[in-house]
């Protein structure tokens, strides 16, 4: 047994606050690598885990070929057979759709003003968390494949330019990020609020471009977001309602949330037609897509409300007594005490929820959005690159993949920051 | 023994007398918790009150912070009386501190932010004050160097002195402490219970309920049998241990001692 256990944590900077979590982490990692010790060498470890018996060698023989049949079926589609070019011609469908090429740097600008604030935020953290190998090099592929693709598939000098200077612009962000430190901590939680509305004025304002032409992959980021940001308060005051002392806002709660849980997001987007004129003076003229935003904000908050509720649940009675003991107000001890406990358990269900709305948002094709999934499949029907659904779903699958795939990684990080299951 | 004039006078100018309570009932659904208890506690004095489980004793001291809303009867905290109006339940929370069995520590919160979270939401000192009064409680206590760990961190022991800090943090003029020592291994009650002998000694209006009867000898100024929802007998320590008057009390002490 040479080398076994966890080894010591890296200290980032070795600054006195990195201790903390750092001692948190090592926690984590002793109890995941407690049960058993660990094997000497890899053969070893290939005869425990994988022969330990017949019928586990013979699984093990049966899911290897299998996997390899797959994996190599999948390896010569990509590299063989396949004809990226409808990808290729499709490149700028996928990402805009329809939205006007003269505006499109619009779009280029809400993208780098997330891509700096993503910077400097990873910088700020890092401070705390540096990347490790495996990290290091799951970042070298991520580079290298959106390289190939940037690089087969941009028309233009400029937006290959573009393209190329997201990583300098993530890398700069992240070294100011570092050098300034938690300093910006404030300005850049106010940044991060205030981006949304600065990108809605970036595309919309000064003669832009109206909610109806958002195609692509924009639309999904665009509709995502929307759906992420409005429905968490929301959520938030349903889990609330469905405890409040008064019966009639507990039944509005409960009734809101059983009524859009239980009917299909699909349903909801195109009844929103309908539904949102209702409750709206006619004069009043919305764009069904914002209608459907709202649809779908409903239905997600309905969602949020569960999964909150949920985490207020796992708040001991005797946090809400020594809260009220110490006088606090019914306010303060919820913002203070019971919410912060309650969400910090619900992130990784929160998370899932947004992944799935992310994924979800393909679902506004049914009220005639061509988001990227809809720009992909279009592309495969057109006349010259007719039967190609192959090349294109991939590349939108593996779009979406890389998004939802962030998001469950970052989620992963904040469980760690902020001590999901400390007690 | 309490009697029924707990109360006369209570409206007085210059009464020491900090709690009072006049035949206090409290039920949960069919089960009456409380059955009518009187008792009066006087500045600086410390009451420990003794019994056997169930009989209670956490339910009467939640009753005088409204933790629990008593049926019937009336409760008046340093010459406030505790009613529905909310104004007058914030008033009189700010006048009592309390300390709770299994501590209720915030565990998302360092100890530095536990003790000072009602001083900077509630009194709404300013952040340098508050972190003073927050040192100035720790070294109190005896634990200034643990100020930046969280709850989790520290040794059940420290965890309820650090809850004693929280409560004390708030300045007020009474604690309520529910059994502060049952939940700690053997080896960690002394260093609390010192800490609230100190209390006492410096003029800290307390009840108690704790079965540490070598505490209750050495610090009450007077000791409580509660039993099935009664005030059953009152006296000075000696007097209660060596000599009580109620065969309930007898019975009860055989059992414990
Ligand atoms: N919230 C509640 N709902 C229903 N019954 C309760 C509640 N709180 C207390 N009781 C009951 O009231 C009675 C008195 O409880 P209390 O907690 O005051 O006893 P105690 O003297 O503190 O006992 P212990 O020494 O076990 O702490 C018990 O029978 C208990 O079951
Ligand atoms: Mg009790």
């Amino acid at each position: 047994m040479s080398g076994a256990g966890p080894k010591g944590p890296r200290l980032g900077l070795g600054l006195s606050e990195d201790v903390d979590l750092l001692r948190f982490e090592q926690q984590a990692r002793e109890a995941e690598a407690a049960p058993g010790p660990a094997p000497a060498t890899p053969g070893e470890w290939i005869r425990q885990n994988l022969f330990s018996g017949p019928v586990n060698a013979l699984l093990t023989l049966a899911s290897g070929t299998f996997v390899l049949f797959v994996a190599y079926q999948i390896l010569s589609f990509v590299f063989v057979s396949a004809q990226w070019e409808v990808v290729q011609v499709g490149m700028r469908g996928y990402m805009i759709g329809g939205f006007p090429v003269d505006e499109a740097w619009r779009v280029w600008a809400s993208a780098y003003l997330v891509i700096v604030l993503a910077g400097l935020s990873y910088g700020v953290s890092a401070r705390r968390l540096r990347p490790s190998a495996g990290q290091a090099a799951v970042g070298a592929v991520i580079v290298a494949v959106a390289g190939a693709i940037v690089f087969f598939t941009a028309q233009t000098a400029l937006v290959r330019a573009l393209t190329a200077g997201v990583a300098p612009a993530v890398f700069a962000g992240a070294l100011v990020g570092r050098l300034l430190g938690r300093k910006i901590l404030k300005p850049l939680v106010v940044a991060w609020v205030l981006v949304f509305p600065a990108i809605m004025i970036v595309v919309r304002g000064f003669d832009g471009v109206p909610p109806s032409e958002w195609e692509g992959f924009f639309f999904n980021i665009i509709a995502a977001t929307v759906g992420i940001v409005a429905s968490f308060p929301l959520g938030l005051l349903l889990a609330l309602g469905r405890r409040s002392e008064l019966p009639a806002v507990r039944v509005a709660s409960v009734g809101f949330i059983e009524l859009f849980r239980g009917v299909p997001l699909v349903a909801w987007l195109i009844f929103s037609k309908f539904v949102v004129d209702l409750v709206l003076p006619p004069q009043m003229v919305i764009p069904d897509i914002v209608k459907a935003f709202v649809a779908m904000t409903f239905f997600s908050a309905a969602y949020v409300g569960e999964i909150v509720r949920g985490g207020l649940q796992g708040v001991p009675a005797g946090q809400y007594e020594a809260a009220r003991a110490l006088g606090l107000s019914t306010t303060r001890m919820m913002a203070l005490i019971v919410l912060p406990q309650a969400l910090r358990s619900t992130i990784p269900a929160m998370i899932s929820h947004f992944i799935s709305l992310f994924k979800d948002t393909s679902l506004f094709v049914a009220i005639e959005v061509t988001d990227l999934l809809a720009a992909a499949r279009r592309s495969a029907s057109s006349l010259q690159y007719f039967g190609r659904d192959m090349e294109t779903l991939l590349f939108a699958g593996l779009i979406f993949w890389a998004v939802a795939f962030s998001m469950s990684r970052w989620s992963q990080r904040l469980e760690v920051r902020l001590g999901v299951g400390r007690r | 023994m309490a009697d029924r004039s707990a109360t006369a006078g209570i409206e007085k100018a210059g009464d020491d007398r900090m709690i009072v309570a006049d035949d206090v009932v409290k039920s949960f659904g069919h089960f009456q918790a409380l059955k009518g208890v009187s008792m009066a506690l006087n500045k600086a004095e410390t009451v420990v009150i003794v019994g056997p489980s169930g009989s209670g004793k956490s339910t009467f001291i939640r009753t005088i912070n409204r933790l629990e809303r008593h049926d019937a009867g009336r409760i008046f905290v340093d010459g406030i009386e505790l009613t529905d109006d909310i104004r007058n339940i914030a008033q009189i929370r700010s006048e009592i501190g309390m300390v709770f069995q299994s501590f209720n520590l915030f565990p998302h919160l360092t100890v530095l932010q536990n003790i000072g979270l009602a001083p900077r939401n509630v009194r709404r000192w300013p952040k340098k004050k508050a972190e003073e009064k927050v040192m100035q409680l720790l070294e109190r206590v005896g634990i200034p160097e643990q100020a930046h760990k969280y709850p989790a961190e520290l040794s059940g022991g420290q965890q309820q002195r650090v809850a004693i800090a929280r409560a004390l943090a708030m300045e007020p003029k009474i604690m309520l402490f529910d059994e502060p020592t049952s939940a700690l291994d053997p080896e960690m009650i002394k260093e609390v219970l010192d800490v609230i002998e100190e209390l006492a000694e410096s003029g800290m209006t307390m009840i108690v309920v704790s079965h540490e009867i070598g505490f209750a000898r050495h610090v009450a100024d007077r000791v409580m049998l509660f039993d099935d929802g009664l005030l059953i007998e009152e006296a000075p320590p000696n007097r209660f241990f060596d000599d009580p008057q109620h065969e309930r009390t007898k019975r009860f002490l055989s059992q414990i001692l």
